[in-house]
């Protein structure tokens, strides 16, 4: 009984991520292609709501260049989200800081939050960005805990 | 050759003549006419009154940048380049293969601060014209700010500060705008490093 | 054309002691700070406004930047020219080929260099679908921050189909790197014409729907009819340019100044103008010139000239490949480009084009080597950001979000 119980919370959360528009740069805008164009409709997905606030979000999508003055509001950002939340890097930039090899510049977002799924591209299409949720609701539905799990929240 | 910004006009000479008669022949230290645009390079305690002059009496409403630039180690071995003389690319000239042509001395001192404006509405269709304004100064010397003719220098000047550390006196806000506040350094100078990390396995074989 | 009285502007004087900032003149204790932080829900990007209210009423405004701050200008140092071509289109990244283009219009006046006519139209022909891409983004972000989520919707789907026609010249979506020094990388392929004029009727159509939705409608009139007037005079004082300024009936655009730059020269672009400065006008000007882009989309392709897409310059562009099987001094010249890269003769230019947001040039320094010694980019967004705060004088805090939306900052361009 409680497997089962667990599998469909398993899937409900899955089917139901509800992103956290935060756009930093250039990945913005492919995001908000996402989401609100009609080709690559991401409501069909379940994340038909996107939030402007942490505290009502699973997903944080991290699309864009994070430099270092934002690190901190980033961090602040993923704190106020609550249990169970993930977190995709988008882009090249966030992954591992994109063709931006400075001193401005932190050099992937993994630096400062645990990443679940990474999605490579400059800016990535809308489509591989709908592959990356498919392929996080795939690790929650086989119960692969977030990232998160491996992180001590202060506060 | 193909004219690529129409907006710079005929280089304006004659600006420079009457702000030699107003303010006496030392104003203008250099004039370089370069690609068709002219900068006149003036002494940095006669910036203000130079600026106000070009706003009132030549036309020049509209501030459109201000740039500092930073040369140190301009005159430094350049990568060696071949297929062109030492004084540009011509190629018919028969060049002396992989040897740098460095380039002649940019100006005196070590950062440059340069205003470039324009003339929008104090004129008619056709005769728009730019003209940069251009002050040499080193690491210690400060200069005045534009914002009491030009209030658009504002983050321009903010900016130089934050990336170059240039100081404008006078400016009632000049604090960091781009880097976070409590960063130590100026980034765009040259003796400050690009950062960044190394790529994992760069040195292994 | 009718005879319109002169119109007189509301006095509008440079804030003091910073023009750029406001101060609370009042020491009522209740006045509230709030920060509307680097997150928020309007897509400018990452801009952090500290408000000071007098209950709804903006008394105080300041403007922090640099959340983004990427030091393009310190990584371009590094590379050579085209290996600094893809940073540029990253920094306005909604009119993204105009950057490119400017930057390689920089580097030609500087290298004096001759671009062929094709390649000029063709630049042209994506400049305009550039201007398209940031107009859409901007209507339909700007409509959602007044609460009409619906343009949204609308503007994003034409936003792809703008989005097609990059991707069928050079694959990808955005952030092209379409434009090269002497002209542009490939030539247009064989069925982007068709595509191309199919997408003229549906764009028009798609305007005319825009119109149908807001252009009466009472509350968009309501919350943006006479709110944040600009007038010219304070414009040319604060450095705007670009729609801005041609909202408050300044007939100033760098496409028809002085004849116009490009292929601009030869297709006689007249400047669109509104004469109301205020919200209503800002939006109804990127409306107008949408429209106009797409007049000009439609010139350019029944003008389009054949002839080669890129220079014949050897010790600048790259020879083409079925050369390097045949003469000895194409590939050496392939091999000096590709590791060195082309060199540049020592000196400053610059040299403006008109984006989406206004005035976009690059100061260029050449220091006679194959990488610049310094590349600063004039950015309309940054200028614009001053003015935030004269506009915002005593106006509601709905109004600031208006506002903000209708003077369009992107804010990779303020920070670079």
């Amino acid at each position: 009984m409680t497997t089962s119980l667990e599998k469909i919370f398993k899937m409900a959360t899955a089917n139901s991520m509800w992103p956290f528009g935060f756009g930093l740069a250039c990945c913005a805008m492919e995001m908000i292609a996402m989401i609100s164009s009609a080709r690559y409709d991401v409501a069909r997905f379940g994340s038909e709501v996107v939030r402007a606030t942490p505290r009502q979000s699973d997903l944080m999508i991290v699309s864009g260049r994070v430099a270092h003055k934002m690190a901190e509001p980033i961090r602040q950002l993923y704190e106020q989200m609550l249990e169970p939340k993930y977190v995709m890097a988008m882009g090249a930039c966030s992954s591992t800081g994109g063709m931006f090899s400075n001193y401005s510049i932190l050099q992937g977002v993994d630096k400062i939050v645990p990443v679940d799924v990474y999605v490579p591209g400059c800016p990535p299409r809308p489509e591989a960005v709908v592959e990356g949720l498919m392929v996080l609701q795939e690790r929650i539905k086989s119960g692969i805990p977030s990232a998160s799990i491996n992180q001590e929240t202060q506060s | 050759m193909q004219v690529n910004s129409p907006t710079w006009g005929e280089p304006d000479n004659g600006a420079g003549d009457r702000l030699g008669d107003e303010f006496g022949a030392g104003v203008i230290i250099r004039r370089v006419e370069h690609r068709g645009e002219l900068t006149l390079d003036i002494p940095v305690d006669r910036l203000l009154d130079v600026c106000g002059f070009l706003r009132d009496h030549e036309g020049y409403d509209l501030l459109s940048d201000v740039t500092a630039v930073d040369y140190l180690g301009y005159q430094g071995e350049v990568a060696g380049y071949w297929g062109g003389g030492s004084d540009g690319r011509d190629i018919n000239h028969y060049s002396h293969s992989g040897k740098a042509a460095v380039p002649e001395a940019a100006g005196p001192k070590r950062f440059a601060v340069s205003t470039t404006l324009c003339k929008v509405m104090t004129v008619t269709d056709g005769n728009h014209r730019r003209l940069r304004i251009r002050v040499w100064l080193d690491d210690n010397e400060s200069i005045s700010t534009l914002i009491s003719v030009y209030p658009s220098a504002d983050f321009h000047e903010r900016e130089a500060f934050d990336l170059m550390g240039i100081t404008f006196e006078g400016h009632p806000n000049l604090r960091r705008i781009l880097m976070p506040d409590d960063w130590g350094g100026h980034p765009q100078r040259k003796d400050y490093p690009i950062g960044g990390e190394p790529v994992q396995f760069s040195d292994e074989v | 054309m009718a005879v319109t009285e002169p119109r007189i502007w509301p006095t509008q004087k440079v804030l003091q002691p910073t023009p750029s900032e406001l101060y609370p003149s009042s020491d009522n204790p209740d006045l509230l700070e709030i920060n509307l932080g680097p997150n928020h829900p309007s897509t400018h990007g990452v801009l952090r406004v500290v408000t000071t209210l007098d209950g709804e009423i903006v008394v105080g405004l300041k403007c922090e930047v640099g959340y983004v701050h990427t030091g393009i200008e310190k990584n371009i140092e590094q590379k050579t020219y085209w290996k600094a071509i893809p940073y540029v289109p990253r920094m306005d990244y909604l009119s993204f080929f105009s950057g490119e283009t400017a930057f390689c219009m920089a580097t030609e006046k500087a290298l004096e260099l001759e671009v062929p006519r094709r390649a000029e139209w063709i630049r042209v022909l994506f400049q305009e679908l550039a201007r398209l891409h940031s107009h859409l983004v901007f209507l339909g972000t700007g409509s959602v921050d007044l609460g009409g989520i619906a343009l949204l919707f609308y503007c994003f789907r034409a936003r792809d189909e703008v989005l097609d026609l990059f991707e069928m010249v050079c694959g990808a979506r955005m952030h092209p790197r379409y434009c090269q020094v002497g002209g542009v990388a490939d030539d247009l392929p064989k069925g982007f014409e068709a595509i191309c004029r199919k997408f003229i009727p549906f764009m028009r159509n798609q305007l005319d729907q825009y119109d149908e939705l807001i252009g009466a409608n009472p509350i968009w009139l309501g919350r943006t009819k006479g709110v944040g007037v600009l007038s010219p005079e304070f414009a040319m004082q604060m450095g705007l340019t670009g729609p801005n300024l041609r909202a408050s009936g300044v007939p100033y655009d760098l496409r028809s100044a002085n004849g116009g730059y490009g292929a601009y020269r030869e297709l006689d672009y007249t400047p669109v103008v509104e004469q109301g400065g205020d919200v209503h006008a800002r939006f109804r000007v990127r409306i107008e010139e949408m429209r106009a882009s797409v007049d000009l989309i439609e010139k350019v392709l029944d003008g389009m000239p054949g002839g080669p897409i890129i220079s014949d310059d050897r010790k600048v562009v790259l020879p083409p490949r079925h050369e390097l099987h045949t003469s000895m001094e194409s590939l050496i010249h392939h091999f000096k480009l590709v590791t060195e890269g082309f060199t540049v003769p020592a000196g400053e230019v610059y040299a403006p084009i008109e984006s989406a947001r206004g005035e976009f040039g690059f100061h260029l320094i050449a220091d006679g080597g194959p990488k610049p010694w310094r590349v600063r980019l004039r950015s309309p967004s940054l200028v614009l950001l001053q003015s935030l705060a004269a506009l915002c004088e005593g106006v509601y805090l709905a109004d600031l979000i208006a506002i903000l939306a209708s003077i369009d900052p992107v804010l990779g361009d303020v920070d670079r």
